[in-house]
């Protein structure tokens, strides 16, 4: 995908599966361009998008029949009230007229805006704006739910709740979301597939739990002081003698130590600490985060 | 998903079934400008809204009335002058034409600004509708409120007149009658509507777009006068006008020319197709611009 001489998303093969997808990438990463092409508002300069077997190209009206999405920007109507409007977006997405009725009031209430219903928009606070958002996308059952930073401007409490929520949607009604979000640790809390890009690039994908968790090992943070300066030498000396693999991290008095078993490589750390007098500030077992995707993905 | 259901002794129940799944049918894009349509139309009207939106369509709605309700109420009183006494339907349209200008100037603004500014036309795009969908529903709404101060006064006129027993002699008559109403109404409103729908895709600002409507209606007056009467150009060049050509336009179609009764206006002796393919070019005009704007509108 392609404007004018910059490339917003460059050889990007991704595969969406069924779930809760996480896009996440810093601002300006592609992800809103890519849920363009996704509904079929863009068309990539070069390669294909098929969603929910279908071409967005082709067959866009349909497709998006089938789609709910709920945009970043603040699109709401100011004077009108929510209950209208998320009846109005669930016609305009092809629910009969009585149905849509009863399909606004039943998403207003699952978001926890039943009481609020009546209320005009431009009256509400940004979390329920948020939630309206949410539920006039859910209000015509879609297949696949696209929502595009639906955390943005929400306090932490409020996140969370946006969290369960969408969590929920998806556990209980079997609807797949792809949420997009640059907060890499409110997509691991929900989500069970990762799409990150990184300047247009797809820096990695895959099921979270293979691309995060616990991994073999340890990390070992010392105090650093004036006479620990050799004490930190020895630990990671012993540590090498011990056949462990022994990785000094990017802050001076860290280090990670690698070995089949974490619990053993925990005990042989401990001994080496004790033996070399050190003082130990944090130990902990070693585990890959959403971050260090993009630090491996950055040249 | 299954609902909750509670039973009481006497055997009623109350259902509450939450969010569910849905199974059914649904109505595609037909459902989707259907919804838009009605939308935007409450929208114009101020319906669903604050009483404040409501008070400007009203205002506008009883001034483009008075003038058919004040002739019913003369030819009511007055019976005894016959035929003199009533205004014909063109001078009808011609009263309506302060209110129309305005409406016209605040009707596509309110359509179609408000969903570029804040959004929502991209939201709209996120669902079966497209950019060809969206516009032709806009355009269906603003040429119904449109037809609301265009015909509305008009046929209240001809129902008046019909009841106090001065309207068309026998059925056909009335529906012929009708139909050239009709048809009138909706050339001056779809000019009207082009224009306006033109003026208010040049500016994400509304009172900006109804100052463009506006220039545009006044100025093709005021250009079409100046070479037609000051200057003594050719009386084709009042076709500049668009009001003024769409009038002349609805004119024709009821029958209604200056040998047949009407009153005179610059294009009275430019022939009837030339006056015809003038609206069709104002008509053109302003679709193309909202057709080429909303075709290079960029959507997030």
């Amino acid at each position: 995908m392609q404007f004018g001489a910059q490339h917003a998303l460059d050889s990007l093969d991704v595969d969406v599966q069924s779930g809760v997808t996480g896009l996440v990438g810093a601002n300006g990463a592609g992800k809103t361009t890519l849920m363009s092409l996704v509904l079929g508002l863009r068309v990539p300069t070069a390669g294909q998008t098929r969603v929910l077997g279908l071409d967005p190209r082709t067959k866009g009206a349909e497709l998006r029949a089938q789609i709910g999405y709920g945009p970043e920007r603040n699109v709401l109507p100011q004077d009108m009230p929510a209950s209208d409007f998320v009846k109005h977006m669930a016609e305009v997405r092809g629910m009969p007229r009585n149905e849509a009725r009863g399909r606004a009031s039943d998403a207003l209430w699952l978001v926890g805006l039943g009481e609020e219903r009546a209320r005009a928009l431009g009256t509400m606070s940004t979390g329920q704006r948020q939630r309206v958002k949410l539920a006039q996308a859910i209000a015509s059952d879609p297949a696949l739910l696209l929502l595009d930073e639906p955390t943005d401007g929400l306090d932490p409490v409020q996140r969370d709740e946006m969290l369960s929520l969408i969590r929920q949607v998806s556990r209980e009604y079997g609807i797949d979301v792809v949420l997009s979000s640059h907060l890499l640790e409110e997509v691991e809390r929900i989500c069970d597939h990762i799409v990150a890009l990184d300047a247009g690039r797809l820096v990695a994908q895959g099921r979270l739990d293979d691309l995060v968790g616990d991994e073999q090992g340890v990390v070992v943070e010392l105090a650093e002081t004036a006479d620990q300066a050799q004490a930190f030498d020895d630990v990671v000396s012993r540590l090498s003698e011990s056949r462990l693999e022994v990785r000094r991290g990017e802050v001076g008095s860290r280090i990670e130590v690698i070995g089949p078993d974490a619990d053993l490589v925990a005990d042989l750390v401990r001994d080496a600490v004790a033996d070399a007098n050190a003082r130990v500030i944090r130990i902990e077992r070693r585990r890959r985060r959403l971050e260090d995707l993009f630090a491996v993905g950055t040249p | 998903m299954s609902g909750n259901a509670k039973s009481s002794a006497d055997g009623a129940e109350i259902h509450d079934r939450g969010y569910r799944r849905y199974e059914g049918a649904r109505s595609g894009v037909v459902g989707a400008v259907r919804s838009l349509v009605w939308q935007t139309i409450r929208s114009i009207l101020g319906l669903g809204r604050p009483a404040r939106h409501k008070v400007f369509p009203v205002i506008v709605v009883v001034i483009a009335a008075l003038p058919a309700v004040v002739f019913l109420g003369v030819a009511l009183l007055f019976r005894d002058l016959g035929d003199d006494s009533l205004v014909n339907y063109s001078d009808l349209f011609g009263f309506s034409v302060a209110p129309i200008m305005i409406y016209a100037a605040m009707v596509a603004p309110e359509a179609l600004v408000r969903d570029r500014r804040d959004g929502m036309f991209s939201l709209y795009l996120s669902t079966p509708l497209t950019r060809p969908t969206y516009v032709a529903a806009k355009a269906l709404a603003v040429l119904a409120v449109m037809m609301i101060i265009a015909l509305g006064p008009v046929l209240l006129a001809l129902v008046g007149y019909t009841v106090v027993g001065d309207g068309p002699d026998g059925v056909v008559e009335w529906f012929k009658v009708f139909f050239r109403l009709t048809a009138a109404g909706l050339v001056i409103s779809a000019v009207l509507a082009a224009v306006s729908m033109a003026g208010s895709s040049v500016t994400d600002r509304r009172a900006f777009a109804s100052v463009a409507v506006i220039l545009v209606i006044f100025g093709g007056a005021i250009v079409s006068s100046i070479l037609v009467d000051a200057a003594d150009f050719s009386n084709t060049y009042a076709l500049l006008d668009p009001m003024g050509t769409a009038g002349e336009t609805a004119t024709r179609i009821l029958g209604e020319s200056p040998e047949q009764g009407g009153s005179v206006s610059e294009l009275s002796d430019i022939d009837t197709g030339v006056v015809f393919l003038g609206t069709a070019a104002w008509f053109a005009a302003g679709a193309g611009i909202v057709g080429y704007k909303y075709r290079k509108l960029e959507a997030t």
